[in-house]
């Protein structure tokens, strides 16, 4: 990130290269809806190369992104009047569609646990995939949404435990 | 615990068993291309910067040649116009500006005088050591002199190319987007 914001830019193509799977999956799966995924993902990145400036070495850059990330996904469900709450052994109904990927398909435990994981709380979702898809640590997890590493901690184990059960209870 | 791990990874091994959805070529080429535009934009500050070192250069040149003048400085607008808004207008500035400059240094004496005390060290940031010329680029960041900041940046960076600014100093002086 430091070399792009030096002005070069086949660093920001390794970094993009090195990112842009798992970033996606992440607004991805959070959001559902592809068209608004791909809007969502590419306003990300353009906040990256604005704020490039604001890079310091001093936070991973796996970090920097996922919060940026994060806020931009804030701001998607305040707009919606949603929040990203914490409901913690809460009952939530699936009442979003999910559409596995086609590997899904044939597999009704892997249906069951895309259909699980789309119908839990925004904040243990969103802690999972970082977990899963950025490979974060609690640490960073925390430092990302703002929380601390104890509430990333239960969100990723209530979050194991929902998505296990829907496994399990097909 | 142990018990407890297994059933971790099993969650996470179904998990990725899902797929691995990955963005349209389409979506990748414009985030890149946008990458690509966003430094292109460096181009027209830097040309700017050649402008003004230039306006530095004849400016000392012709201060030397007349010891006993006013020293000339320039006028504080030259140094705080906002920056470009398009690339034809970049290209057209520079052009603009020393024109600028030249009919400032004629016509307005006044603010020229008050802008000494700013703009007189102006000049002499080209003869700087890299390590202070730094220094001076931080100092107008704290002074809240951002464009100057940024056309000294930009002008540094032309000066010493392959100068490598350590991190703690870089997130300092460069520009905040």
């Amino acid at each position: 990130m430091l070399a792009y914001r030096q002005g070069d830019a086949g660093a920001f193509e390794t970094l993009y290269g090195r990112h842009k799977g798992p970033l996606y999956r992440y607004v991805l799966r959070s959001l559902r809806e592809r068209a608004q995924a791909e809007e969502l993902y590419q306003e990300i990145w353009m906040r990256v190369i604005e704020a490039r400036g604001r890079y310091t070495v001093q936070a991973k850059f796996t970090t920097w992104l996922y919060a940026i990330a994060h806020h931009r996904l804030v701001d998607h469900w305040r707009k919606r009047g949603l929040q990203l709450v914490d409901l913690e052994g809460a009952d939530t109904a699936a009442h979003r569609a999910y559409e596995p990927e086609p590997r899904a398909e044939g597999r009704e435990d892997l249906r069951r646990l895309a259909a699980a994981l789309a119908a839990l709380p925004e904040a243990q979702r969103e802690t999972f995939l970082l977990h899963e898809e950025a490979g974060m640590t609690l640490a960073e997890i925390a430092a990302a949404t703002g929380t601390n590493e104890e509430a990333a901690k239960s969100r990723l184990r209530y979050a194991r435990a929902s998505l296990r059960k829907a496994m399990h209870d097909g | 615990m142990m018990a407890e791990q297994e059933r971790d990874e099993e969650v996470s091994a179904s998990y990725h068993a899902l797929g691995s959805e990955e963005p349209s070529a389409a979506l990748d080429a414009a985030i890149l291309a946008a990458a690509r535009r966003r430094r292109l934009h460096w181009k027209g500050p830097v040309s700017i910067a050649a402008v003004l070192v230039l306006a530095v250069g004849v400016t000392l040149r012709m201060q030397r040649e007349r010891p006993d003048a006013e020293p000339v400085v320039l006028a504080p607008q030259v140094m705080e116009t906002p920056p470009p808004a398009s690339p034809a207008r970049e290209l057209a500035r520079p052009v603009q500006r020393a024109a600028d400059a030249a009919s400032a240094r004629a016509a307005a004496p006044a603010a020229q005088a008050r802008s000494r005390g700013e703009s007189a060290a102006k000049p002499a940031e080209d003869a700087l050591a890299p390590e202070a010329w730094l220094e001076r680029i931080v100092e107008l960041r704290k002074a809240g002199r951002a464009w100057e900041a940024d056309e000294s940046f930009a002008a540094f960076k032309r000066k010493f190319p392959d100068y490598r600014i350590p991190d703690a100093m870089l997130g300092r002086v460069a520009p905040a987007q």
